[in-house]
């Protein structure tokens, strides 16, 4: 037997890293549809006419570049107010995301680098009470929100939020720790205090720690739909996803409008994401892992 | 670092505040609240345990147990393994990779309302796409009614939840993958260890605490777990899809029980402190910090 079975030289052997690289383009792309099929299915949706919404299997959206292709869009942002309840969002998720940058930073700051009476028992206190599901405290928080005279405006959405963060206080805290002792006590030398320490050493430097934090804060709040469910009653306060859920309520047939809203609910996060999305890993492997 | 002994509590006073009267209050009232009988619009009124007592004998409380350990013990090892799969794949140098990362993060950063009507109309029984593929494509001619079956609803949620939280969980594993210094990978490629090898004696040994993070992290979203629940099933059919958070909130609100429902959170409390506990106890068994 001299018929040899190997490839012959000339048509050039596969190179296995080429293998491997179409394989995991085959994975990618397979999970990818995983995961972004139901977005593509109501991305779709919003671009078809009333009557072509429940057809199967799925067909493309009638209108796409057709004039009106936007339509439903127009119609849920200015007929059924979602472009108030999209800055409304964008306003709650906004303050209460810039304010735990502020607070879960110094207090950061202050677990990581500073001694001080009931320091553990704060910590402790603030990790374990993140273990009870907000369903259970509601109740509680809702009668003390209505004695502070807080319902029906956003404090109740912005303020605890805006205070304390578990997650964020922790990320800044093992941020911080990583930031060597010598640097403070050269600035120290230098005559400066210690918030300008914080200030002008421990800030600039946890840009990826605090844009991560920013990222998921503002993630948590703009989806939250129970506390803004019973904290507001006015329509013209609701945020998105009261919106959506009322708008489901009322108008559930109009499925091109119901996910055109839920696309617009989407979006903001998505414009965020891109622009966070390079700090995101950096910001999570300096914290909380180890 | 010098400085004043009142220093430090000017730091964390806005924390602190936040963490006594939002939080902590609230969880001592509700503490509280588990040995009354209270439906919030009259005065509670002192019961001792009974609230207790009423939980451990009720046939739906550990139905709604069981639910929860079943939820978990699918969604926790799920997570795990896609978000692992996911991480590793995004870890490659490869062009265009930046994409994919974004498209797996996209559940994540989307409102489960948003989201929920999409997932309820691919588990619709008649008119849903994932009955009409496994009917026209597959064959099948009795597909499950998902959302609407009591053996199958809890399933469909969890698969959905999965869906959700992976991404999430893969930057954190994608972060502890780039921690792993390339001059272990080197090394070993020139003692002739192949991918395989490579990856269990390298990546998963370095990886173990991460992965340790992240299994308390989803230990704890999946007994949290509400939203999905919320949006999808109500918790049914016949209390099918019911865990004990949204077990809790209905009985707070919808039968007005505030005293049984955070007799219900107490006990919810205890699994997790206990589940929590053993895996740390059982950490020093597989958990690797030294490099």
């Amino acid at each position: 037997m001299t018929m040899s079975v190997t490839t012959p030289k000339s048509s050039g052997r596969i190179n296995p890293r080429h293998i491997r690289i179409v394989l995991s383009y085959l994975a990618l792309t397979f999970l990818a549809i995983f995961s972004i099929f139901p977005f593509l299915w109501m991305l779709n949706t919003t671009f078809q006419s009333q009557g072509a919404v429940f057809s199967l299997p799925p067909k493309l959206g009638d209108m796409i570049f057709k004039p009106g292709m936007f339509d439903a869009y127009k119609e849920v942002l200015t007929k059924y107010n979602f472009m108030r309840y999209t800055l409304n969002s964008l306003f709650v998720a906004g303050m209460a995301a810039i304010g735990q940058l502020i607070t879960a930073s110094l207090a950061g700051f202050a677990f990581a680098k500073m001694e001080f009476k009931g320091k553990n028992l704060l910590f402790g206190i603030l990790l374990s009470t993140s273990m009870i599901p907000v369903s259970v405290t509601i109740i509680p928080e809702f009668l003390l929100m209505s004695k502070l005279n807080w319902l029906d405006t956003y404090l109740p959405l912005i303020v605890p939020s805006f205070l304390v963060g578990t997650f964020g206080t922790f990320m800044m805290r093992e941020f911080f720790s990583t930031i060597p002792n010598e640097l403070v006590e050269a600035a120290m030398l230098d005559g400066a205090t210690t918030f300008r320490i914080y200030r002008t050493i421990f800030l600039p430097l946890s840009v990826p720690a605090m844009t991560t934090l920013f990222l998921i804060a503002f993630i948590h709040n703009w989806n939250d739909l129970l506390r803004p469910v019973l904290y507001i009653s006015s329509s013209s306060l609701r945020t998105v996803t009261v919106g959506l859920t009322s708008f489901q309520g009322e108008y559930g047939a109009r499925w091109n409008l119901l996910l055109a809203g839920a696309t617009i609910s989407i979006l903001p996060l998505l414009i965020i994401y891109i622009f966070a999305q390079r700090y995101i890993v950096e910001g999570i492997a300096t914290t909380g892992l180890k | 670092m010098k400085y004043s002994k009142t220093t430090p509590y000017f730091f964390i006073l806005p924390m602190a505040t936040g963490l006594l009267v939002f939080r902590l209050g609230p969880i001592i009232v509700a503490a509280l609240a588990s040995f009354t009988k209270w439906n919030i619009r009259t005065a509670p009124q002192f019961i001792g345990i009974g609230n207790y007592t009423e939980a451990i004998n009720s046939e739906i409380f550990w139905l709604v147990v069981k639910n929860t350990i079943e939820y978990m013990v699918i969604f926790v090892p799920g997570v795990m393994l896609l978000a692992l799969l996911l991480a590793l794949l995004v870890n490659q140098k490869l062009r265009g990779i930046a994409f994919f990362r974004g498209i797996y993060f996209l559940p994540y950063i989307t409102a489960m309302v948003a989201v929920a009507m999409v997932w309820n109309w691919i588990f619709a029984t008649r008119f849903g796409i994932l009955n009409f593929a496994l009917t026209h494509y597959f064959h099948i001619s009795n597909p499950p009614a998902w959302l609407a079956d009591q053996r199958w609803a809890l399933p469909a949620l969890t698969i959905v939840a999965i869906w959700k939280e992976s991404g999430f969980q893969m930057m954190v594993f994608l972060a502890g993958l780039q921690g792993i210094p390339t001059s272990l990978y080197e090394a070993a490629a020139i003692d002739g260890a192949d991918k395989k090898q490579q990856f269990f004696k390298i990546t998963f040994p370095l990886l173990s605490p991460v992965t340790f993070f992240v299994f308390i992290n989803t230990l704890v979203i999946a007994f949290k777990t509400f939203d999905i629940t919320y949006t999808m099933t109500g918790g049914g059919p016949n209390y099918a899809s019911t865990t004990l958070v949204f077990y809790i909130y209905q009985n707070a609100f919808i039968y007005d029980r505030m005293g049984y429902a955070t007799a219900n959170a107490v006990l919810l409390l205890l699994i997790v402190g206990a589940i929590t506990m053993f895996s740390f106890k059982m950490k020093e068994r597989w958990v690797n910090y030294a490099l």
